[in-house]
């Protein structure tokens, strides 16, 4: 029906349903006992879909420009400002699709099947909790630690280095293997890193255990506190409700960097070179295309993003212990992109976000409705993530393998050369 | 440490690895037979373990000890019906799960995720039905069961009925096994469409019935192993399947897989390698380094030997049809 | 000059000598086909060149280096290319996509190229472009660059694997049954286009072949491998009437003349 309606007119009505529900949306979050409210949640949730119209919908780049500006610059700061929970769901949804891109070029782009995606998460989440905190000060001596909080914008590089290069190591014998296994070790060495987090904390105490590591909320260890402070003091806004809208500002354009480079690796040489592997690796090797070190690139990128998010994690959320790096964390974000879609980049976006939403809110709310008719505890859907995990693997492998939104790749085209170029015989 | 504990302890690893070992290996079996055939690696399998372990003690404690049988009996009785149930699991995740996948000849990769899809499901519908509050079922002790815990010497060790019970439970499956795929009309069958799936059912194999019977060997192979596991360590739960899975995968691989013997040779390895990384690390260490690491040791042997031996220690090259 | 020397190449599966002792040398700017009964180790043979297969024994020396123990992308680096038997063409990309992809070796975009946009990922982009554009012209697939290689025609597609082939830039060239299931008139064009290779590209060429009316009408020399061993070797028209060859393909005792005419079209 949308789709018979005239391009402005489409774009006129995308534009005012935007706006109407963001004002609803933000007058229900503002008045406070209406967050009791069942109807609040799923009004946020129609108005962050606007988004998602924006983009699938042929509309006017204006209208898209309008939305996105609508719901991104000030919708969602503005409801965080009243409700902090909603914010601090995008900015979940923003750190795991940024993770789920990563995966999808190990897993969409180059085909390998990497279960133990978590374990580079770690890797980054562990460098910035154990020096952005005070754990450090356990092996290292002269009290230096916590690190002033803008040094995150220093860990971010390194993780990315040091998981990338991990990444690597671990990589390179299992790359070499037949595809079936890289599955199966993958998740070998997912269960290492865990072991290791679980139980590196003797002979001298670097993770801290089973405990985890905690970073102290307080400006001296937050990044860009020295914006955040004073713009908390002006507005009245307490500081972490403000610190939190930083890192939403922050990690909004990580996760647009991070498409724009996974875009451009998969319209590369490279890209090229992971499509051919998938397609048939015989004839891509006999092309001239050297399997593992192409392997290794994508292993190696799809690691080094999970490092970097892994230090904004630390840094957003303020704890990690060895539980947010198991099994069933690489298992969402697999499900993540399988839900999207296998090498599509809006759809690894999607899959981000309806996993997280069900997890954070809409499981949530389902169970708080269900309270109502006293079902037993036993029976609340909040605790069978994994079941809803496995249904969406199954059911997307079964109905729809190629994912909710499917990877619609952007081939090379003669007519990207310049004018002149384009000799006789082409149109 | 000294000689003396270092040789003390010497025996009882030996017999606690072996024991370990044996279990892995009958769970690589069910990895192997469907890799032999299918070429694909059955995720839920370590799942289909645990639900073998889970009706294995919830049988025992609520129908078999009313009953007053002898407790080796009503091992058995568990045993033989945990394999069929986990058997008939296995068939059935197959046939829904996996068979349609196969039909379309989708790329590997989706039957694979499918197949993780299964594994979390199964985890989480045994926590619905065994109530996450308290979601483990002991192994029944105590009264008649303190049977399971008397020991033997001999000599140099003793070992308890417990392992004892493991070792012949896994002998004789091994046994069958062998007899089964090598001497019967049926195990030909298997090997043959291991071998060639297309040329099999040209030569009047049916295929898709040999690929069902696999299945169920493999997962009542798997349940066996579930109550035995519960019988050692006391407990059943819906999480108990992922590390022996992920374990006996690797012993399987590290065996070569696709190879029965290979599936028995690396279990065995595993089994005594953990547990002498378990018991020794720690003492040699003075506790530094826990028995936590033996994992680590595990899979790293794993690497290890996929580098220089890809094909596993009795597995062949394969070499790829261009 | 020769471009290709194998000495003595013998490959062991298991209990079956699949290439048994062969030596074969291939002349710079030549044409020689390799032909013989199905089964008679032929691809094994080109498997072993290109480094799918490392040989049990023997030599291979291409342009003045040694192969053995060479990756197959090592190969194609070196400058040998191939096509394959059952065409392996990269289905879900297009005609033009395919040969970017065999350009990558010869490409120059790294990873941080390709993703700053700099001017070498354009330059090399923008080379990639003209190459294959060129390719394509040559094998006259120029209008279809933007169709997927799965939905192209089965000649066009053996059409593609050449110019994909071509796009490594390859000094030697192996076409494994470049004519299989083609009717008269792609076989003639197919033909053409292979002598195209040579006069035009300069590219040396081997190929695997059992329309015995191309082999004859196209080859500089003709080397026949039987159970894995050379039985002959020389002109075409020698080898048409080597008595040995005649029985290698129809059994003994079998008429000289019938043969030319029933070969051509099945799978090896």
């Amino acid at each position: 029906m949308i789709e018979k309606l005239p391009l402005a007119t489409r774009s006129t009505l995308l534009m005012a349903s935007t706006l109407v529900f963001g004002l609803v949306a933000y007058l229900m979050v503002l008045q406070k006992n209406t967050i009791e409210s069942y109807f609040v949640t799923p009004v946020v949730m129609l108005f962050a879909l606007h988004l998602f119209f924006a983009t699938s919908w042929k509309v006017t780049r204006v209208a898209q420009i309008v939305v996105f500006v609508l719901v991104l610059v000030l919708g969602i700061p503005l409801i965080g400002f009243a409700n902090s929970l909603y914010l601090q769901v995008v900015v979940t949804i923003c750190i795991f699709a940024a993770m789920a891109l990563g995966l999808n070029v190990v897993v969409g782009f180059a085909g390998l099947l990497d279960l133990g995606y978590a374990a580079f998460f770690a890797v980054g989440a562990y460098l910035w909790a154990i020096f952005g905190g005070s754990q450090a000060n356990n092996f290292i001596s002269g009290n230096l630690f916590p690190l002033n909080g803008n040094l995150v914008f220093l860990f971010i590089p390194i993780a990315l280095f040091v998981a990338a290069v991990v990444g690597a190591l671990l990589g390179l014998p299992v790359l070499k293997v037949k595809g079936d296994y890289l599955a199966i070790i993958t998740l070998g060495l997912g269960e290492v890193i865990r072991v290791l987090a679980n139980n590196l904390n003797k002979p001298i105490n670097i993770t801290n255990g089973s405990q985890g590591v905690r970073i102290a909320p307080n400006p001296e260890n937050s990044p860009l506190a020295f914006i955040t402070v004073p713009l908390s003091q002006a507005t009245n806004i307490p500081f972490f409700q403000m610190q939190l809208t930083m890192y939403y500002v922050l990690i909004l354009l990580v996760v647009i960097a991070v498409i724009l480079f996974t875009t451009r690796l998969d319209n590369s040489r490279i890209g090229r070179a992971w499509v051919a592997m998938r397609e048939d690796e015989v004839a891509a090797q006999a092309m001239g295309i050297p399997l593992v070190r192409t392997k290794l690139i994508a292993f190696a990128t799809g690691a080094s993003f999970a490092g970097a998010m892994g230090v904004l994690y630390a840094a957003v959320i303020g704890f990690i212990s060895p539980n947010d790096f198991n099994f069933e964390r690489s298992t969402q974000i697999l499900a993540m992109v399988v839900l999207g879609g296998l090498g599509s980049i809006p759809g690894v976006i999607v899959g981000a976000a309806i996993v997280i939403s069900l997890n954070q809110l809409v499981l949530v709310e389902i169970s708080r409705v269900l309270q109502l008719i006293n079902l037993p505890p036993r029976f609340d859907p909040t605790q069978y993530q994994q079941l809803i995990y496995g249904l969406i693997l199954i059911a997307m492998m079964i109905l729809r393998p190629k994912g909710l939104v499917p990877a619609v790749r952007q081939p090379a085209k003669l007519e990207n050369l310049e004018h002149g170029e384009l000799a006789k015989g082409v149109k | 440490m000294s000689a003396e504990l270092f040789f003390g302890l010497l025996a009882p690893t030996i017999v606690d690895g072996l024991s370990i070992g044996l279990m892995y290996a009958v769970i690589a079996l069910g990895y192997t037979m469907v890799y032999g055939v299918l070429e694909f690696i059955n995720f839920a399998h370590s799942e289909i373990f645990m639900v073998g372990a889970v009706i294995g003690v919830e049988l025992l404690t609520a129908v078999l000890i009313p009953t007053g049988l002898h407790p080796v009996f009503q091992l058995i009785i568990a045993i033989v019906v945990a394999a069929g149930a986990a058997g008939i699991l296995a068939v059935a995740v197959e046939r829904f799960a996996y068979r349609p996948l196969r039909v379309r000849n989708a790329p590997k990769l989706v039957p694979l995720i499918s197949a993780i899809g299964m594994s979390l499901l199964l985890i989480d519908v045994m926590r619905l039905i065994l109530n996450p509050a308290n979601p483990n079922r002991p192994f029944p002790s105590g009264g008649s069961f303190d049977f399971f815990t008397q020991t033997i010497n001999l000599g140099f060790v003793s070992i308890n009925y417990k392992t004892m019970t493991v070792f012949v439970v896994v002998m004789l499956m091994l046994a069958g096994l062998v007899y089964l795929v090598n001497y019967t009309n049926l195990g030909r069958g298997i090997r043959a469409v291991a071998q060639d799936q297309s040329t099999s059912s040209l030569m009047g194999i049916n295929v898709s019935n040999i690929i069902v019977i696999t299945f169920f060997i493999g997962g009542a192979l798997g349940g066996v192993a579930g109550v035995l596991y519960a019988l050692k360590y006391g407990v059943a739960s819906p999480v108990m399947g992922f590390i022996p899975g992920l374990k006996a995968f690797t012993a399987a691989v590290l065996g070569g897989i696709g190879s029965i013997p290979g599936a028995v040779v690396g279990g065995i390895i595993l089994g005594l390698l953990e547990t002498f990384a378990g018991t020794y690390l720690p003492l040699m260490t003075n506790d530094q380094i826990g028995t936590e690491y033996k994992d680590i040791v595990a899979f790293g042997l794993l690497i290890v030997i996929l580098i220089f031996k890809p094909a596993g220690l009795l597995g062949k090259a394969v070499a790829e049809k261009v | 000059m020769m471009l290709l020397n194998v000495n003595k190449a013998r490959k062991v599966f298991g209990g079956l000598t699949a290439v048994n002792d062969v030596t074969f040398q291939v002349p710079e700017k030549s044409i020689i086909s390799v032909i013989g009964p199905n089964g008679a180790g032929k691809t094994t043979f080109f498997n072993m060149i290109t480094g799918i297969y490392k040989p049990t024994s023997g030599e291979i020396v291409f342009d003045g280096q040694n192969l053995i123990g060479l990756r197959p992308d090592e190969v194609t680096e070196k400058g040998i290319a191939r096509t394959f038997q059952n065409i392996r063409l990269f289905g879900a990309m297009t005609t033009l996509e395919n040969v970017l992809v065999g350009r990558h070796t010869r490409a120059t975009t790294s990873f941080l190229d390709a993703i700053l946009h700099n001017k070498n990922y354009k330059q090399d982009e923008r080379a990639g472009l003209l190459r294959a554009k060129e390719l394509l012209e040559f094998v006259g697939l120029l209008e279809k660059r933007d169709e997927l290689a799965a939905n192209l025609p089965y000649g066009e597609q053996r059409r593609l694997e050449i110019a994909r082939a071509l796009a490594t830039n390859p000094k030697l060239i192996l076409l494994d049954e470049p004519t299989a299931g083609m009717n008269p008139q792609e076989t003639e064009s197919t033909k053409h286009l292979i002598r195209r290779l040579r006069d035009e590209q300069g590219i040396t060429v081997v190929l695997i072949e059992h329309d015995m009316r191309v082999v004859m009408t196209i080859s500089d020399n003709v080397t026949v491998l039987d159970y894995g061993t050379k039985i002959a070797e020389g002109l075409p028209h020698e080898v048409r009437n080597n008595p040995q060859v005649i029985e290698a393909y129809l059994g003994r005792g079998a008429a000289a003349g019938e043969f030319g005419k029933t070969e051509g079209g099945e799978a090896a």
